[in-house]
């Protein structure tokens, strides 16, 4: 950004009617929606996942299948990369932009590190020996808890995966000394997105995968 | 004000990230270039408009096609299985590609000039909506001409008739087609949604406090928090039906432990949000219409917003009055019949409040008025037979037959296309600069109110008397005859009402004959009768200062307190921002997008194997995403004007 | 001005009456499938409901609407210097407001409390030992107690009723004591389908994968009640309201009107029904009936129906050790029906050990024509027999049971008159006649089935036609 727009910036510093700027209205409104996709499928998998324990003969105990730790630990990993993407918020509105490129460098590792788990733990249900859970069987038999649970985390990782991208574009960006106090708002976009993803986590891992141990 | 990010540069520097591929058109530019690459929201508007009557038009003669196989008993001009696509495409057209965006051309229009707003919060999101939906348009046509035709499943296509499993013409590609128009259709609608509501929320010119909205852009405000609100759900529903469909889940297959009625309630969720999607901003252009032709202002201006709240937010918990006879028990049944009643509360207070707003008034009967009349009437009608079918006993009998079908086309014609005529001839002025032909315009509304009565107040009594809707052909005996006659021919005389008038629309913009229309034709009330017709490409000169609820009106008749102020313009000007072809690059993208996943699959003639090639998809992904990044790149940018305070 | 009014006022004397008669003759209300002449407890009940809430809302119109009509008269600008002046601006009386909500609430009471009954009354049989209920209702404790149960599946495109207390199937047809409550039991194999029954009960949908339910019980007296030449109402006696299914009777009686259209008023216990939920390419065509039938007759359907159904009870092949009494039945090779062919031998007399069927003889007569015979065996060798039922309950199977077809009153679940003309052209391309049925179809869509070659075979298509109306 050229000195002279970072003139014209202050000069122009759009008012709005509640001085919210726009883009937030935007992506506040966006999670709202964003919240009602999540819903929908959550309240599918709930749905079916009493229906499901016993199609077509074959009784599921998801807990053969699930890897407890391993999701407990990719469930703490996103959780910390939220405590990442805040400094990182908080680095860009004080201008501190080295600050701000590693805190975004770290959300960035830990949200992959997440969906590497995410990515054994669905290759790995696909080829459990003898409890084989893919898109449309269990055991080799027709089955609806793989169709809700794969489309339901499935969605979340696509979430995560498209943040990542996103901040991937803001590391980058960092690099080619445009980057200002000026893009506090964009990055903060960003970064209420992410923790929104981090959120319907929060919701997601006791619904579908403690839930499973208790009830 | 009305800049869609603080990425700004001023007149005398140079944007530097010129792109060498799509370098932004010049603000003059003309021609077809002007209307690809416009990021002006009046433009958007006229060409959703545009796209709309098309459609219109379309579905209208598929409507007509329909009507002639129902003319006699065993009629053959159409064989069952092509008219089975047509009810499927009549509906998804009209309530998706017509209803919607006729609603969607006139926030675009009207609502940032209710506000005093120079443009909407993302000039170029518009534009991007805009292109999703003529995108979604041309792949639910296109369905005509691939395998199977176009769906046969019904608007609301319910499982398990969508799954292949039940498919009656092997390799049925029309429920994909179906699948992947409403996405991306979907896509469109939650674009602009986001965008009004930033800019109703947001771009609020000085003292335009919520509560002196005009009714109209309340309505909108309503509807965008509906549609992100409900199409989620559908979208939800339709990825799962799509994973169906192509990788084999269970989601609604009940062979393999799925449930037909998630789909059911899915889609419901949705569909009945869909419904007052469909009816509240003709009710919102109502409003605005019965004030100017009474001369007074709305009679209960903050009951009739409350009640439109209302109307949306119980619009949520009303859905499953589509499933009584879906044998959901007697509890969930009697539970939704009360609240379905409930809901005719609020519907009957906004019909109270506009006959309160002509009493004590001096009513004129112009077209505009005579349409919102017509709406009045008609949907109430629509509003007591849908009273009745809230009553689950009265609906075992109504459900899915004609007496169904005559309550929903006295909603959306009668109700939502009469308010939106009435808006095409109340705003065109403000659009075209021309007042539209008024002796023709109560011709059209004669025939259409002649016709659509004819049409479809006999079917009333044609349900009662057991014809089941979406039958292509009935046996003799019934007594089905006479009316579906009566019927057919009421059909013929509203397609040439709706003809005429989509031809008055489309003239108005280039006859020369028409009468100017100045600033405020009508002598009405809100903030965009302030402004010259046709409007400037800045809306605004100077913004205004809002001092009360009717500022037009107020201006011209109220007390000098109440009489608007203007907001100097500061040594920049006006700001505009530039044109871009990134929202078409991007609406071509997802265009690509879509068809490379609806043609993804092909079948290994020598091993019968699924194959599937995803390059097509990949490539259209990504000509989406360049088209995203380039336009984050490009920012705003923009060019300055300075017009004189007079020019506006 | 004065003229004109007049004018006006003598057209109206002419076209009003006419309207109105014209109206009145295409509106009649008891057609074949209309919920506007209910014949049984249920549907009376919704029918009730319907015709308050009609009230209700021409009440509704009419105070609106006449309101409306008054504000546009009172207050339309007369003239354009009027159009221009400035009426007092006033925005709202909450009193006002606040007084019609309460009003329209009460007016949505009205309807909400027999909504909520009938509600109960749809889902529930009512309980036989609740006899103030009962009573209220008019019922009999016996209707309730002896109930039948049908459990009713739908198919594309077509329906199958099994009653279950018997051990019988039938299908498109169901047949049933008017005098006592009727349970359905709702499934389906494929889509979703509606059975709607409007003269009796309203529709509930079948959904995959779901049992539901809804009952009706028929009104005697209302099927019985018919209008005579004069206007007048009058009962007729039950043997013509309500002729027997079992013996064909209730078949000759409708098939007396000479058109198929004019079928449903020969008596008052033939009803219509139809699927109501869009299922596919001949959803338009999966039509059925209900019969009802004095208490007897249908005692004397089920047991003819048990008789036909009873693996046990089909003529054996002729063993010529055993001894035959009069008028029992055999099966015994004939060649002149060709190789393998066999043919239904009925005993004239008693018959001793060791006296083979042999027409020369007298003591055997053949029991049914050659064409019958010859149908018969075409039944088998053109693959019928795999989906069709005949002489057993089939469930399960992929066509409709065919068993006593000949009794039956309809072809192509309820379609067409069921005679020797239609079948034939059914057999002949049955694809003409109910486009995407399964058995010109297949369960493939593009299933060479030998039915397919009968097109221009005239001398099968008689002998399947003789056969299949020759079971009765």
């Amino acid at each position: 950004m050229s000195e002279a727009s970072a003139h014209a910036l202050e000069h122009h510093e759009p008012e709005t009617s509640t001085g919210i700027p726009n883009k937030k209205v935007l992506m506040w409104a966006f999670l709202g929606s964003d919240c009602m996709f999540f819903g929908t499928l959550i309240s599918t998998h709930l749905i079916y996942r009493k229906i499901s324990a016993t199609v077509g003969g074959n009784t599921l105990d998801v807990r053969d299948i699930f890897d407890i730790e391993l999701t407990s630990f990719s469930t703490f990993i996103l959780l910390a990369s939220s405590l990442f993407m805040a400094l990182a918020v908080s680095a860009i509105h004080k201008g501190n932009l080295s600050s701000t490129r590693w805190m975004l460098f770290g959300t960035i590792i830990f949200g992959a590190i997440f969906l590497a788990c995410q990515v054994y733990e669905f290759t790995h249900f696909v080829h459990v020996p003898g409890n084989e859970l893919t898109l449309s069987s269990y055991r080799g038999e027709p089955h609806v808890f793989g169709s809700t649970f794969y489309v339901l985390t499935g969605t979340h990782g696509t979430h995560v995966a498209i943040g990542v991208f996103w901040l991937i574009g803001w590391f980058v960006y960092s690099f080619t000394g445009k980057m200002s106090t000026a893009d506090a708002l964009d990055i903060e976009c960003c970064g209420l997105y992410w923790h929104f993803v981090d959120i319907v986590w929060i919701l997601i891992f006791p619904v579908v995968y403690l839930m499973e141990y208790a009830f | 004000m009305a800049t869609e990010s603080i990425k700004y540069l001023t007149p005398e520097t140079e944007t530097k990230l010129k792109s060498k591929a799509f370098p932004r058109p010049h603000q003059n530019t003309s021609g077809i270039v002007n209307w690809l690459t416009t990021i002006d929201h009046k433009k958007i508007g006229v060409m959703y408009g545009l796209a709309a009557l098309f459609f219109l038009i379309l579905g209208g003669v598929e409507a007509l096609l329909i009507r002639s196989q129902l003319w006699n008993h065993n009629m053959e001009v159409l064989s069952n299985r092509e008219y089975n696509q047509m009810f499927t495409m009549h509906g998804t057209t009209m309530v998706f590609l017509v209803i919607m965006p006729l609603s969607a051309a006139f926030f675009n229009f009207i609502m940032p000039l209710q506000i005093g707003a120079r443009d909407v919060a993302f000039p170029r999101m518009n534009t991007l909506s805009l292109w999703c939906f003529i995108a979604g348009g041309i792949t639910l046509n296109l369905s005509w001409f691939f395998t199977g035709g176009s769906p046969a499943i019904g608007w609301f296509g319910y499982a398990p008739l969508t799954d292949t499993r039940f498919a009656e013409v092997i390799g049925d590609m029309g429920p994909d087609f179906w699948i992947f128009s409403l996405q991306i259709l979907g896509l469109a609608s939650l674009l602009a949604s986001f965008n009004f509501i930033t800019t109703i929320i947001n771009m609020r010119a000085p003292g335009m406090t919520m509560m002196r909205l005009p009714v109209f852009t309340w309505m909108t405000l309503i509807v965008s928090f509906l549609i992100i609100l409900a199409f989620p759900a559908i979208t939800i529903a339709l990825v799962e039906l799509m994973f169906d469909r192509t990788y084999g889940t269970n989601f609604y297959d009940f062979l393999e432990g799925g449930k037909p009625h998630l789909w059911q309630h899915l889609f419901w969720i949705f569909g009945h949000p869909e419904v007052y999607i469909l009816i509240l901003p003709a009710m919102g252009i109502v409003s605005e219409i019965i004030p100017v032709f009474s001369r007074k202002p709305l009679f209960g201006y903050g009951l009739i917003v409350f009640s439109g709240a209302i109307i949306g937010f119980m619009g949520f918990a009303v859905w499953s009055h589509h499933m009584f006879t879906t044998g959901m028990g007697i509890v969930a049944t009697s539970a939704f019949s009360i609240l379905t009643m409930l809901i005719a509360i609020p519907t009957g207070i906004k019909i109270f409040n506009w006959i309160g707003t002509m009493w004590g008034g001096r009513i004129r009967f112009e077209t505009p008025m005579l349409f919102a009349l017509g709406f009045i009437t008609m949907f109430m009608v629509g509003g007591f037979t849908g009273i009745m079918h809230s009553s689950v006993p009265i609906d075992a009998q109504h459900q899915d037959s004609y007496f169904v079908v005559a309550h929903f086309h006295y909603v959306l014609i009668g109700g939502a296309l009469f308010g939106l005529f009435a808006g095409f001839y109340f705003w065109l002025p403000k659009l075209t600069g021309k007042m539209l032909n008024e002796k023709l315009g109560k011709f059209v509304f004669t025939l259409m109110f002649i016709g659509f009565n004819v049409t479809f107040f006999p079917m009333h009594y044609l349900g009662m008397i057991g014809q089941p809707r979406r039958t292509h052909s009935y046996n003799e005996g019934h007594g089905f005859e006479t009316w579906n006659q009566i019927a057919t021919i009421g059909a013929f005389i509203l397609g040439v009402g709706i003809l005429i008038g989509v031809y008055q629309f489309v003239t108005a913009f280039f006859n020369k004959k028409l009468k100017d229309a100045g600033k405020n034709p009508w002598d009405a009330r809100t903030l965009e009768w302030t402004l010259s017709s046709p409007v400037k490409e800045y809306n605004f000169a100077r913004t205004p200062i809002i001092k009360s609820r009717d500022q037009a009106w107020e201006n011209n008749y109220g007390p000098k307190e109440n009489h608007s102020d203007k907001v100097p313009l500061d040594d920049h000007g006006v700001h505009m921002p530039d044109r871009s072809w990134y929202p078409l690059v991007s609406g071509l993208g997802f265009l690509g997008l879509v068809l490379g996943l609806l043609f993804h699959q092909s079948v290994d003639a020598n091993t019968g194997e699924i194959l599937r090639d995803y390059t097509y998809a990949i490539a259209g992904g990504s000509i989406a995403i360049f088209g995203i990044i380039m336009w984050s790149l490009e920012g705003p940018a923009g060019y300055h004007l300075f017009p004189k305070e007079t020019e506006e | 001005m004065k003229t004109l009014l007049n004018k006006i006022q003598t057209l109206s004397y002419i076209i009003l009456p006419a309207f109105f008669s014209f109206i009145g003759g295409c509106s009649r209300i008891d057609h074949k499938q209309s919920a506007l002449d209910p014949k049984g407890l249920v549907s009376q009940n919704q029918y009730d409901i319907f015709m308050l809430s009609v009230w209700i809302t021409i009440f509704l119109f009419c105070a609106v609407g006449g309101c409306l009509m008054y504000v546009l008269w009172k207050y339309r600008a007369k003239t354009p210097e009027e159009a221009m002046e400035v009426p007092p601006q006033s925005h709202g009386n909450s009193k006002v407001e606040i007084s019609l909500i309460i009003a329209s609430t009460l007016i949505l009471i009205i309807l909400a409390v027999p909504t909520l009954q009938g509600v109960v009354l749809m889902n529930r049989v009512p309980d036989p030992n609740d006899s103030e209920t009962l009573e209220k209702l008019g019922l009999d404790r016996s209707a309730i107690d002896d109930a039948i149960t049908v459990n009713v599946t739908g198919k594309r495109f077509f329906w199958i009723f099994e009653y279950p207390q018997f051990g019988i199937v039938t299908s498109n047809e169901l047949v049933f004591p008017a005098s006592k409550a009727v349970r359905i039991n709702l499934r389906t194999e494929d889509v979703i389908h509606s059975f709607w029954l409007p003269k009796l009960a309203g529709k509930m949908d079948l959904m995959p994968g779901q049992e539901n339910f809804l009952w009706f019980i028929a009104n005697e007296e209302k099927i019985r009640t018919r209008k005579d030449s004069d206007g007048n109402m009058t009962l007729v006696s039950t043997e013509i309201a309500m002729p027997s299914v079992f013996n064909g009777k209730m078949r000759e009686r409708i098939f007396a009107k000479q058109k198929f259209t004019d079928e449903f008023e020969a008596v008052g216990g033939l009803f219509y029904g139809q699927c109501a939920e869009y299922c596919g390419n001949s959803h338009a065509y999966m039509s059925f009936r209900a019969l009802a039938q004095t208490d007897d007759d249908f005692d004397s359907w089920v047991k003819r129906f048990q008789n036909s159904q009873n693996p046990n009870l089909q003529p054996g092949t002729y063993n010529p050790e055993e001894e035959y009494q009069k008028d029992s039945i055999v099966q015994f090779a004939d060649p002149a029906l060709g190789d393998s062919g066999t043919r239904e031998f009925r005993a004239v007399q008693a018959i001793a050990k060791g006296q083979a069927p042999n027409l020369d003889k007298k003591v055997w007569k053949k029991a049914h024509s050659d064409d019958y015979e010859m149908g018969k065996k075409l039944f088998s060798s053109l693959q019928c027999v795999q989906c069709h039922a005949i002489n057993r309950t089939g469930l399960g199977s992929k066509g409709p049971n065919l068993t006593l077809f000949g009794i039956r009153t309809s072809l192509a679940a309820g379609w067409m008159r069921n005679d020797e003309e239609n079948l034939s052209k059914w057999l002949r391309n049955s694809n003409e006649v109910k486009f995407g049925n399964l058995m010109w179809n297949g369960e493939g869509v593009d299933d060479d089935h030998p039915l397919r070659n009968l097109e221009n075979d005239d001398e099968k298509v008689n002998q399947l036609v003789t056969y299949l109306l020759g079971l009765k």
